[in-house]
């Protein structure tokens, strides 16, 4: 638990301050437009979910890899990076990263 | 504004899409969306945002939707009904065209759709999303008058409501029986979900009581996790009944609350029959629907195999491996919505990638997943091998706790996005 929660609520934390990222871009390589069902796009009030857009692109792809290989522990986030490989995940966090004001 | 001021950035810098857009004529078109659930609502809105020169008409009829994630909460006296709902109010601040009235007819050769009021909507794209209708001839004994005595509530409302109302007024002792359809139908894992919350505000308030489910498959969704959770957190309440134990509901006698099977007559003080569907009325009508009673598309953008020009998203839709859930739903708008702004400008959608996550709550800190990603592949979409599946079964510490606050988190994002 304290494994699991602890990453996940510095990051919900550390993205609490932004807002008002687009929702939505024409430019969103295949898969990025289903992350935003879960990973809101602006913030919603009480969720435990950390956002993805405004991390830098390194970072979201090293946290996929990781949940990929299983490295890191996760509920679903392993389940799913497991369906994508190297270059998604690269466009993906690349996209995502500039997606910030 | 971001967003369009993000898309005007986007696309001064790639030099292509004003240029496009003028070409045609008469800016980038007209899109039509019947349906507004979170597959309709969720496609009107990102078009709008893709491209804001759109004409985008959402045909909606209630003022008020009312989501079906979450609304077995309801049935436990977890959440109340408000929770629940949601206005069109910013759907229509993003900029779509809001038509409050029902579709009546779909003219796909003359690409237009008929509404209730007596306007018609021309279009040059038209995408439906009518989720799902009962299928009121499917199961003898079971008509609209029947489920106002044994509610569905499989239709987030006032059958919610009722159903709610009829387990607070059972006496203590009562006999709750569930019935379950065959495969395909919305929600899988949710009649296992709500049987897992009944108990547990049975366990509370009515501990003399015990829920049946009867079924007509021989296995469901998330089911060794559920039925692990049950003998765990409710023993001796949930009783489950597969297809092969006869636990086929052939009919139903709404005026003494009896399903029967081939081998039983079940006499229940609250019945709740899940009832065979279809997608929604209107797509046998637009010629969209096939003899299973959904809507094959072809799996890039969503397009009706019957009916060029029409896209279906969400439950009425044959989606391959995707399960008829909201997350799917709202997963799929958003690739039809970028789909079609590519074949409005004349050009290809590239293959999508999708994803699907479906939490269900086996009690208020008990939560279990299912998750899967999907592609095309020989014309269908396809699971992507290797990836997906449900959560463990053996776990430590608050795994279940945590998902079930992932289960919360991920309700509020998705109504935010579909409707804040």
């Amino acid at each position: 638990m304290r494994r699991l929660l602890l990453p996940v609520l510095a990051s919900a934390l550390l993205l609490a301050g932004l807002a008002g990222a687009p929702a939505w871009a024409a430019d969103a390589p295949p898969g990025a437009s289903s992350c935003t069902g879960c990973h809101a796009t602006r913030q919603v009030a009480d969720s435990v979910i950390p956002q993805i857009t405004g991390r830098t692109a390194a970072d979201i792809a090293n946290t996929m890899r990781q949940y990929r290989s299983g490295a890191w522990p996760s509920s679903v986030m392993g389940r799913i990076a497991k369906g994508f490989d190297d270059s998604q995940i690269d466009a993906i966090a690349t996209w995502f990263a500039a997606q910030k004001e | 504004m971001t967003t369009r001021r993000r898309f005007l950035k986007l696309t001064a810098a790639a030099g292509l899409a004003p240029v496009v857009a003028s070409a045609q004529g008469q800016g980038a078109g007209r899109v039509v969306v019947v349906g507004g659930g979170f597959a309709g609502t969720t496609a009107a809105r990102t078009l709008k945002a893709l491209e804001p020169k759109l004409t985008v008409t959402l045909v909606e009829p209630n003022r008020i939707f009312t989501a079906c994630p979450f609304s077995n909460g309801v049935l436990a006296a977890l959440r109340e009904i408000g929770q629940q709902q949601f206005g069109y109010d910013g759907v229509a601040r993003a900029g779509v065209t809001l038509a409050q009235t029902s579709a009546t007819a779909v003219d796909a050769a003359a690409k237009s759709v008929a509404l209730a009021d007596g306007n018609k909507l021309s279009y040059d794209r038209l995408v439906m999303a009518p989720g799902i209708d009962i299928r009121w001839d499917a199961l003898p004994g079971y008509d609209e008058a029947a489920a106002e005595k044994m509610p569905h509530a499989w239709k987030a409302g006032p059958q919610t409501v009722l159903l709610r109302q009829q387990l607070q007024a059972m006496e203590d002792g009562g006999l709750v029986v569930m019935s379950a359809p065959a495969n395909p139908f919305r929600c899988p894992p949710g009649p296992y979900e709500r049987a897992s919350l009944i108990a547990y505000w049975l366990k509370i308030w009515k501990p003399k009581s015990k829920l049946l489910i009867l079924d007509a498959k021989d296995a469901f969704s998330k089911q060794r996790l559920f039925q692990n959770a049950w003998a765990q957190l409710y023993p001796g309440i949930i009783e489950w009944v597969s297809l092969s134990q006869g636990g086929k509901v052939t009919s139903v006698d709404p005026s003494t609350l009896t399903l029967v099977t081939d081998f039983a007559r079940h006499k229940a003080a609250v019945a709740n029959v899940i009832p065979p569907q279809k997608a929604g009325a209107i797509a046998q009508q637009a010629g969209i629907a096939d003899r299973t009673g959904w809507c094959p598309v072809e799996p890039v953008a969503f397009e009706s195999t019957l009916q060029p020009g029409i896209h279906v998203l969400g439950d009425a839709a044959i989606m391959g491996g995707m399960p008829k859930s909201a997350f799917a739903a709202n997963a799929q708008a958003k690739v039809c919505a970028a789909a079609i702004v590519e074949l409005l400008a004349g050009r290809k959608p590239v293959d999508p990638l999708l994803i699907n996550t479906c939490y269900s709550l086996v009690a208020p800190d008990y939560g279990i997943s299912i998750a899967g990603v999907y592609r095309p592949d020989k014309g269908v979409l396809a699971d992507v091998p290797g990836a997906g599946g449900v959560s463990p079964l053996e776990v430590v510490g608050g795994f279940r706790a945590q998902e079930a606050l992932f289960a919360d988190s991920w309700f509020k994002t998705i109504t935010a996005e579909t409707f804040g």
